[in-house]
């Protein structure tokens, strides 16, 4: 989890995340393919799912089970052409076989940013605990 | 977040709505593969029915024509002077010659209009013009009195309809061909008002299995075309027979002695017939002669026994309730052997199936008679002899006794004589099996099973069955696309494929099914993201007994057919594997086998009357 990412494109903030991904998780299998990967899926289509959040993601074999890496920039980003003033980022891997994974995933987070207050929390959270509090307790709620 | 009032966004949002409301129809009311196959199967019985009354109609009106009356064909026979006698079923013969010869014309590209043919060795497609030219000239040969079944016509019109209407439907060829059987069994079921034999008749004799695969829809068809009869038409119990007194254990010795007597002569009468074929090709006659000769013969023996005139019917209806003198029954019997096989032998399209009831009839009451005469218990009531001789003649005919039991069951709704009908059809089969291998149309359909390799034996392949162009997506088809194409087509898994027609996977409306009320994920998720690789896939060149291990495990409908360079060449339906493996259980050289339960599987395809005429064509 990055709080405090200042990088100046999408590209640079999904370097920084899955670095910090791969040093950490005993999932990625391949750190090189896993990023490959996303940024193959970053050009087929859009992975921002609005103004604020962006998901660049891939179901890849490099992983071996659902890995998510979080970061929270210092500032509005300009992740794309399209989505100037991103603010959260979520880097998701899954493996080939796990769709349902997958979707629950982004099906939870889609339903946790639709909420304004929840989104506020997120951005005041002072440390990475707290962040991680409010996202727990979003997800607790939303099951 | 976008706006929900975004344009785009309220479109998706309705988009989904609309897919969730799929989701929710197709999982509470949505047929499945076989549902839909049980209602087409009824649609066929219902237009089954409808050929049979027309054709039934139209053969009434052209026999008020030709016997200058509205009676039946044997009354109105019997009110004709000699000369008419001589002139009805010649002239009738000619017109059905001169409509086959100039029917060729019309179906000289068209394969054969055997409707046999088409469910057991071929494609399920029936001939449309074929069959009409074959169905007008039986029309005229039946209409003029020729000693031939109306049963045959009745069928192969069910039975073309169903082909038409499987054709339109664009249906599958073991699709196609379980139609075609759907439309035999209802031309059965409205011939006779015999919906149960209707499918037994098809299922036992022309498919050669009772599995639920292939019966279940042979008897919605036989119960829609026999309700479509009865609701239109004055249908009724076509034998009405008097009610007979509990058979005692002292008669049963002489109904094991009738199985045994007309075990031997149904093959006897089928080898007449064979004969009387044989003879009248010798003859080289142009078959309109041919034809018109046959009348003619029928015609001279009309003069002093009109009863051998038409199907037999009223003559079987007088025989079981006892109206007729078993004097007069001696002369009728032989006479119409002669006339059945002088209608046969020149080719008049018709069948003899009704024939084959009059055979039995007829044998059962002499024997009854002679057996009551010296030994009075064993046989109380001859008339129980007759009913009992024609469900055991045409099961040694057709070598299709449980067929026969319920045919005759439900002809006469009689259950007094069950237990002797039961023993004595089972007797005559065995006899009639142990004689002559073959059966009514065995030898035709042997004949043509040498003439045209089975595709559903041995060396089905996966490229037989498969259906082509199936529905796919591209891999960045967007979540709004993949949604459109769900609601579009009637699948549960959409292909992915490459821009070169590779296959890469399926996107499976079960995975998404849960995240319809998210349509955030719409602008997020595109086919790639959710696509499964690992999805089963068969060749197109791999047996259908392997293909079949491809569902295991899965709960698809159908499996995409991926061939060695990955590109999608079409999809497999588990319904037509099915159907095709069911037809592969039948034994391969056209011969009935007896099963464990004892009861026939056959793969004689061979019932319809009509088949018998074809290969007399065809021969000749």
């Amino acid at each position: 989890m990055i709080l405090d990412l200042d990088v100046d494109s999408g590209l640079a903030a999904v370097d920084a995340i899955h670095h910090r991904v791969v040093a950490s998780s005993d999932a990625v299998r391949n750190g090189p393919q896993f990023l490959a990967d996303v940024r193959a899926r970053m050009k087929l289509a859009p992975v921002c799912l609005s103004g604020e959040l962006a998901m660049p993601h891939a179901r890849t074999n490099a992983v071996s089970r659902l890995v998510v890496g979080i970061a929270r920039t210092v500032g509005p980003l300009a992740f794309d052409a399209e989505h100037p003033a991103v603010r959260f980022i979520f880097l998701l891997g899954t493996p080939k076989a796990a769709v349902t994974e997958y979707l629950q995933a982004v099906a939870a987070l889609a339903r946790f940013f639709r909420s304004p207050s929840a989104r506020a929390r997120l951005l005041e959270a002072p440390d990475e605990a707290e962040f991680r509090a409010v996202l727990s307790g979003s997800a607790a709620a939303l099951r | 977040m976008k706006a929900e009032t975004e344009p785009t966004g309220v479109l998706m949002r309705r988009l989904l709505r609309l897919l969730r409301w799929r989701v929710w129809i197709q999982e509470r009311l949505q047929p499945t593969e076989w549902q839909v196959t049980l209602m087409w199967a009824a649609v066929a019985g219902f237009l089954g029915a409808l050929t049979s009354i027309v054709f039934l109609t139209l053969t009434e009106r052209a026999h008020d024509w030709f016997g200058n009356s509205r009676l039946g064909v044997v009354e109105s026979m019997q009110r004709l002077p000699w000369w008419g006698c001589l002139l009805v079923p010649t002239v009738g013969g000619a017109l059905a010659g001169i409509v086959l010869k100039f029917g060729q014309r019309l179906t000289r590209a068209q394969s054969s209009t055997d409707y046999m043919e088409a469910i057991v060795i071929g494609n399920g497609n029936v001939p449309v013009r074929g069959s009409l030219v074959k169905s007008a000239a039986a029309l005229f040969s039946i209409a003029s009195g020729g000693s031939i079944g109306r049963e045959g016509p009745l069928v192969q019109l069910a039975a073309v309809v169903a082909s038409s209407l499987g054709r339109w439907r664009k249906f599958s060829p073991p699709q196609l061909r379980l139609l075609v059987a759907c439309g035999a069994a209802a031309g059965i079921a409205s011939a006779y008002n015999a919906p149960i034999a209707g499918s037994f008749f098809v299922a036992e004799i022309i498919l050669g299995t009772i599995a639920m695969e292939s019966l279940g829809p042979l008897v919605v068809s036989a119960v829609s075309a026999t309700l479509t009869v009865q609701v239109l038409t004055s249908a009724h119990v076509l034998y009405r027979v008097p009610s007979f007194q509990q058979v005692s254990a002292w008669e049963m010795p002489g109904y094991i002695m009738l199985g045994i007597i007309v075990g031997v002569l149904a093959p006897v009468f089928l080898l007449s017939l064979k004969h009387a074929e044989n003879f009248f090709v010798s003859l080289k006659l142009p078959l309109i002669a041919r034809l018109a000769t046959g009348g003619l013969i029928v015609g001279a023996i009309a003069i002093n026994v009109p009863e051998v005139t038409g199907n037999g019917y009223s003559v079987v209806v007088d025989i079981v309730n006892g109206r007729l003198m078993w004097v007069s029954i001696v002369g009728i019997f032989a006479c119409k052997w002669l006339a059945t096989m002088a209608s046969f032998g020149s080719g008049a399209p018709g069948g003899v199936f009704t024939p084959s009831l009059f055979m039995g009839a007829g044998s059962g009451l002499l024997f009854g008679t002679m057996l009551h005469h010296f030994f009075p218990s064993a046989a109380v009531d001859p008339r129980a002899f007759a009913l009992v001789g024609m469900g055991a003649f045409l099961s040694a005919a057709t070598h299709a006794p449980v067929m026969a039991v319920i045919l005759l069951f439900e002809m006469t709704l009689s259950y007094d004589i069950i237990l002797p009908l039961l023993l004595c059809s089972v007797i005559a089969y065995y006899t009639s099996k142990g004689l002559k291998g073959t059966s009514l149309y065995s030898e035709i359909l042997k004949r043509k099973a040498a003439a045209a390799p089975d595709p559903t034996l041995g060396e089905g392949r996966v490229a037989d069955m498969m259906r082509p162009n199936p529905p796919t997506l591209s891999a960045n088809a967007q979540f709004a696309e993949i949604a459109r194409a769900f609601l579009n087509v009637r699948v549960n898994n959409i292909y992915v494929v490459d821009p070169e027609g590779k296959y890469v996977g399926v996107v499976a409306l079960h995975d998404i099914k849960p995240y319809l009320a998210e349509p955030d994920l719409a602008e997020l998720v595109i086919a790639r993201d959710i696509l499964r690789d690992d999805f089963p896939t068969v060749a197109p060149d791999q047996p259908l007994t392997e293909a079949l291990a491809g569902f295991l495990g899965v709960t698809a409908e159908r499996l995409p057919v991926v061939d060695r360079d990955m590109l999608l060449r079409g999809s497999l339906a588990k319904g037509d594997l099915l159907l095709a493996l069911v037809e592969k259980r039948k034994s391969p050289q056209g011969l009935p086998e007896m099963t464990a339960a004892g009861g026939v599987r056959s793969t004689s395809p061979e019932l319809g009357d009509v088949a018998a005429t074809t290969a007399a064509e065809a021969k000749r």
